[in-house]
């Protein structure tokens, strides 16, 4: 039976009911054997003590864990909020940082809707209309046409665009606010520039800088704790100190190489940042950096300054402040330092983050050169730097790219120069490129997993990037092969792993997941056992 | 999108031709003030498109610099080791797509090939009226050239037809399609029916008025009277006019021109860039969320040493 659709105005109707409701039925098919096609209800509901005490009312998902209102003033107020926050997001001085493109998002879209194809959670959700890319949009067009223009109120009954602002509106927004990975393909399809993912953003900013409500994995446990302990992991300095060191063992163990991490190296030429995720869950990744710069001369070090060893700024997904915080304060670690630039390691949105957003941050002595690993990779590779065997790499390996790198940085082309060098049966996912498909974890979905949030993110935004995996192994499909998804990002990789998890492709179709670096080493002639362990992590 | 600016030329030089001195000479009074009406209402919507454009261009020419937040359509500087030192895109290159955009609707071909069918006559049939209006009624005005009427009237028509084929097929594409219609207000369709019929209006008021045998400027200023059909055409203009400087067309601007897509403009150390980024860096930060300390620059968050500690969700 076809659904009754969801329109714009709905988004304020029903209190208590939820809009969306998403079935195995609804969501795209996926090419692989029906013992591990959806279920019928691929998102577990909430339990009925998580459903009284938090929203959920837009698809039955708690992403943000926003709290219900325990009274009607309550609601009251932060619908006032809402309206105060809205005010300071449409003025220059209070968003100057984004306000020409929001403004720009907001009136250019002549709602042709090509930026829907374009959207993978829109897709592969059966094309459900909350997630269409404009629909949130058009939902904060017509508040601010109604709410902050004079007449505005008229005007939306004259024109058929009414909607009512009140807490079911706001709180549906604040979870549509995490239903897209902003991942910006729609912004790159749409003919007129218009940036949904821009608006999402800003909503998100909005609910976070005004209103106080964000996702504890991005805020609390995620910039809050970096700032305060040094990283988004939690991980103190003394706690990396014994990470490094057992990662020196590990080095030595795998590859019979002693070799020392360096730390707080003044004057080094490189700060090396990686994403702290990787000391925990890809040590591999760190230790092949280690390995490949100890066999170059390249002259860099680590910081076990506070947030001086996490690579990660969550706040360019949802907050001014904190991302001013800390891509300031990894500017001021590489400074005291001295090193001549920071080099970003494998790890997308800190790559946007520090090279691009952050260029209208830093000034003066704090405007130092930063750049990204991959460029500096290219070169050990492809200029012989060091002696690799690509006979080593024999097995089908498929690339991702991280939307802040390629389509968003336009670093397109060194990760493929390499690959081709050193992976004989190297190839490509389609769409692939800048029209590539995120991974479903972007924006900080990676991160997230609260209540049914996992299940969202593995039924519904990573499931195109799970079709092109699979669709690229295809002709090699037989779990007795092994197979490579070389994700060069961190968040990528946790959300590929939870991906390939949900439906057990290590067992079924012997893919594994990792970084590039980890390739270049297992490829080094001088290494007597290959790098890679092929055993699911 | 360019719709309106083509319909403007038309009626103010047919307008203009057609002074309220000739149809003095008529010794009807009451068509004289009525003309004079009209010919109020045309300078004045072209004085209101000019003042309101420019305002909005200003507007946006004086907004502050914002944080950059490009994508790129291919590889970037980005892919260098040393891309700091590096020239960033030249302004060529960032208007080779523009062109390409602009005449070819590009992106609407590759992304959404079915509304492109429409859209790219429409276009193209504007992009001549532009040009009609140009070679037939202002270049004359300039220089010493004599049009031919045959093909003044041919091409006219031509780029009319196409326009307006272009029109009604998104007109009724808008109307038919589950995507398109979606989210698409009411009051637009009105548009696109208005559109139409300035279209049709301006087709017949040069067909039917001035006929086959399509008067040059000189014979216009000497004797043609005013028909209906030329001050309804005038008058739609204005509307048009009127509405200039809230479409589209200034989006388009933007859209190319703003340093928001493709701006890949770097912050050079003492660069003019940089003073600007120092003095927003200035502003006081007012956001409310229990995060932001009351009373703070955004300069003093990269300061601050026990910094964003506080929790955020208090609702």
């Amino acid at each position: 039976m076809k659904r009754k659709k969801i329109r714009v105005e709905d988004i304020g109707k029903g209190r208590n009911e939820q809009l969306l409701t998403i079935t195995g039925e609804d969501v795209m098919p996926l090419p692989c054997a029906p013992e591990n096609g959806d279920c019928q209800q691929p998102v577990r509901p909430l339990t009925e003590e998580q459903r009284s005490g938090y929203e959920c009312s837009l698809d039955g998902v708690s992403a943000v864990g926003i709290p219900k209102p325990k009274s009607k003033e309550e609601e009251d107020r932060l619908v006032q909020r809402f309206l105060d926050g809205l005010r300071k997001l449409l003025s220059q001085k209070d968003n100057w940082t984004f306000w020409q493109q929001l403004v720009l998002a907001l009136e250019n879209c002549v709602r042709c809707q090509t930026c829907s194809e374009a959207c993978p959670i829109y897709l592969s959700s059966g094309k459900q209309e909350i997630y269409r890319p404009t629909y949130r949009a058009e939902v904060l067009r017509r508040i601010i046409r109604k709410y902050m223009r004079k007449g505005g109120g008229v005007l939306a009954k004259v024109t058929g665009e009414d909607i009512e602002l009140n807490w079911a509106t706001i709180a549906r927004l604040a979870e549509l606010a995490y239903r897209c990975t902003m991942c910006r393909r729609c912004a790159q399809w749409c003919p007129l520039g218009s940036d949904n993912g821009l608006i999402t953003r800003e909503l998100r900013k909005l609910f976070s800088q005004e209103m106080g409500i964000a996702p504890r994995e991005i805020h609390e446990s995620g910039t809050v704790q970096q700032l305060k302990v040094g990283s988004s992991t939690g991980i103190t300095p003394p706690a990396l100190e014994n990470i490094i060191s057992f990662m020196e063992e590990e080095i030595e163990e795998k590859t019979g190489k002693k070799i020392k991490i360096p730390f707080d190296r003044e004057g080094a030429d490189i700060l090396l940042l990686h994403n702290a995720g990787e000391f925990i869950s890809w040590p591999e990744s760190v230790e092949a950096f280690a390995i490949l710069f100890d066999a170059t001369d390249i002259s860099w070090t680590l910081s076990s300054e506070l947030v001086g060893y996490d690579a990660v700024n969550y706040g360019v997904w949802y907050d001014d402040v904190q991302l001013v915080r800390i891509a300031t304060k990894h500017a001021q670690v590489a400074k005291e330092l001295g090193v001549k630039r920071i080099n970003v390691g494998e790890c997308g949105h800190a790559h946007k983050a520090l090279l691009v957003v952050a260029d209208r941050i830093l000034t003066g002595d704090l405007n130092i050169p930063r750049e990204s690993a991959l460029p500096l990779l290219e070169d050990l590779v492809c200029n012989g730097k060091i002696k690799l065997d690509p006979g080593r790499n024999d097995f089908p390996v498929t690339l991702h790219d991280p939307c802040n790198m390629v389509r968003l940085m336009g670093i397109v082309e060194p990760q493929r120069r390499i690959l081709s060098r050193i992976c004989p049966q190297f190839r490509e996912m389609e769409p692939h490129g800048v029209d590539n498909y995120c991974c479903g974890g972007g924006s900080g979905f990676a991160i997230m997993s609260s209540m049914n949030f996992q299940d969202w993110k593995e039924t519904v935004s990573g499931r195109m990037k799970l079709k092109q995996i699979l669709e690229a192994f295809q002709d090699v499909i037989d779990p007795g092969i092994h197979k490579y998804v070389c994700a060069p990002c961190s968040n990528c990789k946790g959300q590929i792993r939870d991906l390939l998890n949900s439906r057990g492709a290590w067992e079924n179709y012997g893919i594994l997941y990792g970084g590039l670096v980890e390739l270049m080493v297992n490829a080094m002639v001088d290494l007597e056992k290959p790098f890679i362990a092929w055993e699911w992590r | 999108m360019i719709l309106e600016a083509c319909e403007i030329a038309g009626a103010a030089n047919l307008l203009f031709w057609n002074s309220p001195r000739q149809v003095a000479e008529s010794k009807k009074g009451d068509r004289i003030v009525f003309l004079y009406i009209v010919v109020g209402i045309y300078y004045g919507s072209i004085a209101f498109c000019v003042i309101a454009s420019l305002v909005r261009l200003i507007k946006f020419a004086v907004a502050p610099i914002h944080l950059r937040w490009e994508f790129y359509r291919t590889s970037s500087l980005y892919e260098l080791s040393d891309w700091w030192a590096r020239d960033h895109v030249r302004l060529v290159d960032k208007l080779k797509p523009v062109v390409l955009e602009i005449l070819f609707l590009r992106d609407y071909y590759i992304r959404n090939r079915g509304l492109w069918y429409f859209l790219f006559p429409f276009h193209v049939g504007i992009y001549l009226l532009i040009l009609w209006h140009i070679w037939y009624l202002v270049l004359p005005m300039i220089v010493n050239i004599r049009v031919d009427p045959f093909w003044g009237l041919m091409w006219g028509h031509v780029a009319t037809v196409l326009a307006s084929i272009g029109g009604l097929g998104i007109l009724v594409k808008r109307m038919t399609d589950e995507d398109l219609r979606a989210y698409y207000p009411s009051i637009h369709y009105l548009k696109w029916v208005f559109i139409l019929l300035t279209l049709f209006g301006g087709f017949y008021a040069v067909h039917c008025c001035l006929g086959a045998s399509m008067p040059s400027i000189e014979e216009a200023e000497i004797g043609l009277y005013p028909p209906s059909s030329i001050v309804i055409h005038a008058l739609l203009s204005s509307a048009w006019l009127i509405y200039l400087p809230f479409s589209h067309i200034l989006r388009l601007f933007f859209r190319y021109y703003h340093h928001v897509r493709w701006d890949d403009v770097p912050n050079v150390r003492g660069s003019g860039l940089e003073r600007k980024v120092k003095r927003l860096l200035d502003q006081p930060v007012r956001w409310s969320a229990p995060h932001i300390p009351h009373g703070r620059k955004w300069e003093d968050f990269s300061s601050e040493r026990e910094q964003g500690t506080e929790g955020s969700r208090n609702t």
